[in-house]
């Protein structure tokens, strides 16, 4: 996995350069938005991670310019600002994420992974998280390689917590996708397939309960 | 925030008015008493001299001239002749040596007029004031004059009554031009009212411009004045929020270099014989990076700052949902049980500032619980207010202290930890921008702490 890293501090730089490389992934850096535009139009690279202050077109604007070419590359932006402002900016003009300064390393390789992931899933229909693989369109779960079987609403709850993998997601939001099945849902249904899932899934990933939220999964201890 | 009310501008103009008005009035109308009072006794006057003297004359018909000597008819009456029932008249015929030729001895004489016969004068015979009324009647024989007075009492009665009646339609009329001063100026500051309601009603923070159309010509400068005060603030805090930005930036770049590279080193295997210099450099960095971000936070919630910063519908269910997703997996760390109750609410405000009020009330929840404690962030409506509570089972905040943590870089005796105590200043700062409280008690059965947030009744 190739990730272009847009920065012109070099500390920062630095530290994104190594601290993706080390997390796995192929990692090439451009100090401005113009470097960056050519080094993205001469190869591929499966994600960049853009600084909003490049020192003369900003980050938002080779967003931007990505974009109106027609570019799908994710794009994980970073910023020192925090106004609301920028962050609804940037996601309008089509940044896939955004991480504020200072940031924890981990917290950036996961958001990355994030992002490859959902890209590959639109790519290819196939999610990967960690062990599990999640053939989405074949409605198929395989852990270590080795195939799971799941029933046809212990799917729809999986299916619905990976495509948010790392994200919360209500528990109304899981009734609805349980809801097709099953005429009548007892109120603790999401709660029984939930638990369901975790027996099935076991070390492989982890779906934590978020009190009064909803539930989230989470790539397992490697 | 309101502007001050009680004693305001606009009933002391009223006052002013009305004072103003009052002695001048009352003075016209003094005048105007005394005039018509005068007017109309001198018509009462001249009608009762009239009769009068026409009395008199018709008296002259009882002087006779006898062998060329005046001498008063026989039975001259004593009485009154065209006298009315009210009045009685006395009478005096005196010939041209003074002699008493009928009626009563001693009564006087009005002096001679050159321009009116009969004559009038006032007199006063024995105590009683009299009108008196002189004929002079020349005959062969010389000059007689009649003499006929009346008490002056007689005309007390309608100058009484035109007195008293001229007082009270006088003094009617002041009332009833006071009544219509006032209620002239009522209706003439409305256009105040007005203004002094839109300045209430638009929130102090947002500075909203004043509508110069509105108000009436006089006032109209000082809106002016008031709109362009208000674009000076705005410009002024606009100019501060982008200093805090630029300075958020420069501050949080150079943060993120050094931490990244420390951590990084940290990760490195020859590093290990110095993990724990590196891990006070790492704690060091963090709390120099969360200091950074607080004093920022605070820069941003003061009023030099937020000062019409633009207020939005903000949904305090999602901004629940948001700060403790984005704080689970720290509190899961710290072995915490971080949930949500939220309830749907909403206000209008500004959502970054929100975020920031919400996010310290948690940070310190999560600071300052004990492993296996739990944090629980809630929203909803309680007695017509929206509301934010974060409520945690932690050691508590002692009643005595809970107006202390709210100042800037205080932290309680006692608590380590990583805190610069600014977390509640920042609270206090954005609730106050909102027109919200804030509230410090004890959580449930009296442990840990319940720090709300209550926003002020929508109108």
């Amino acid at each position: 996995m190739r990730i272009l890293v847009v920065e012109d501090d070099e500390l920062v730089a630095d530290a994104l350069t190594i601290g993706l490389g080390r997390a796995g992934f192929a990692v090439d850096r451009s100090a401005s938005a113009e470097a960056a535009a050519a080094a993205l139009s001469a190869e591929h690279f499966d994600l960049a991670v853009v600084d909003v202050g490049l020192p003369r077109a900003d980050g938002l604007s080779l967003v931007r310019q990505l974009r109106g070419r027609g570019v799908t590359l994710p794009v994980l932006i970073l910023t020192a600002r925090d106004t609301l402002a920028v962050r609804v900016e940037a996601l309008d003009l089509g940044a896939d994420d955004f991480l504020q300064k200072p940031f924890a390393q981990e917290e950036l390789v996961a958001r990355c992974r994030a992002l490859i992931r959902r890209a590959n899933l639109h790519a290819s229909g196939e999610l990967v998280l960690g062990r599990l693989r999640i053939d989405v369109p074949g409605r198929s779960l395989a852990i270590d390689g080795q195939a799971v079987t799941l029933t046809g609403r212990e799917w729809a709850v999986l299916e619905c917590l990976a495509l948010h993998a790392g994200r919360v997601v209500s528990k109304e939001r899981l009734q609805q996708a349980i809801a097709g099945f099953e005429q009548v849902l007892t109120p603790n249904a999401v709660e029984v397939y939930v638990s369901r899932l975790r027996g099935k899934l076991a070390e492989a990933a982890a779906i934590h309960t978020v009190r009064g939220l909803g539930y989230r999964l989470d790539e397992g201890a490697a | 925030m309101a502007v001050a009310s009680g004693s305001g501008s606009v009933p002391s103009i009223r006052r002013r008015l009305l004072l103003f008005l009052l002695p001048p009035l009352a003075a016209l109308m003094l005048v105007g008493v005394l005039v018509n009072y005068g007017a109309a006794m001198l018509f009462v006057q001249s009608a009762y001299d009239q009769r009068l003297g026409d009395a008199a004359v018709s008296l002259g018909a009882s002087v006779l001239v006898v062998d060329g000597r005046l001498q008063a008819a026989a039975a001259a009456p004593t009485g009154a002749r065209h006298a009315d029932h009210l009045v009685t008249l006395r009478y005096a015929i005196l010939g041209p040596d003074g002699a008493v030729l009928a009626g009563t001895p001693g009564l006087p004489t009005a002096p001679v007029s050159l321009t009116a016969n009969p004559s009038f004068a006032d007199a006063v015979v024995g105590g009683e004031r009299l009108r008196v009324a002189s004929y002079r009647l020349r005959t062969t024989a010389g000059t007689a004059v009649i003499d006929v007075a009346e008490s002056a009492a007689a005309r007390a009665v309608p100058a009484r009554f035109i007195l008293a009646g001229t007082w009270l339609t006088d003094f009617i009329q002041l009332d009833v031009t006071l009544f219509i001063v006032w209620l002239g100026v009522h209706y003439g500051l409305k256009p105040l009212r007005a203004l002094r309601a839109q300045i209430e009603a638009g929130s102090a923070r947002e500075l909203k411009p004043l509508d110069v159309t509105a108000v009436p010509a006089e006032v109209a400068p000082l809106v002016a004045a008031l709109n362009m005060l208000f674009d000076i603030l705005a410009e002024a805090a606009r100019s501060q929020r982008r200093f805090v930005a630029d300075t958020a930036h420069q501050l949080r770049t150079p943060i993120a270099g050094l931490l990244g590279n420390l951590e990084l080193l940290m990760q490195e295997p020859s590093a290990a014989g110095l993990q724990p210099r590196l891990q006070g450099l790492h704690e060091g960095m963090s709390r120099l990076a969360h200091s950074a971000n607080q004093l920022l936070a605070l820069a941003r919630a003061d009023p030099s700052a937020s000062l019409t910063v633009q207020f939005e519908e903000v949904d305090l269910r999602l901004l629940a949902g948001r700060v403790v997703e984005r704080n689970f997996d720290r509190a899961a760390k710290a072995g915490l049980d971080l949930g949500a109750d939220a309830a749907a609410a909403a206000v209008r405000g500004a959502p970054r500032l929100l975020e920031d009020l919400l996010g310290n009330l948690v940070d310190n929840a999560l600071s300052y619980t004990s492993r296996g404690g739990s944090v629980t962030v809630r929203s909803g409506f309680s007695g017509g207010r929206a509301f934010l509570e974060v409520e945690d089972d932690g050691p508590g905040i002692p009643e005595g202290e809970r107006l202390k943590v709210r100042e800037r870089f205080y932290r309680l005796p006692g608590s380590g930890g990583h805190g610069c105590g600014l977390g509640l200043a920042i609270v206090e700062e954005i609730a106050r921008a909102h027109g919200a409280q804030l509230y410090i008690e004890s959580g449930a059965a009296g442990r840990g702490t319940r720090a709300r947030v209550s926003f002020a009744l929508t109108a």
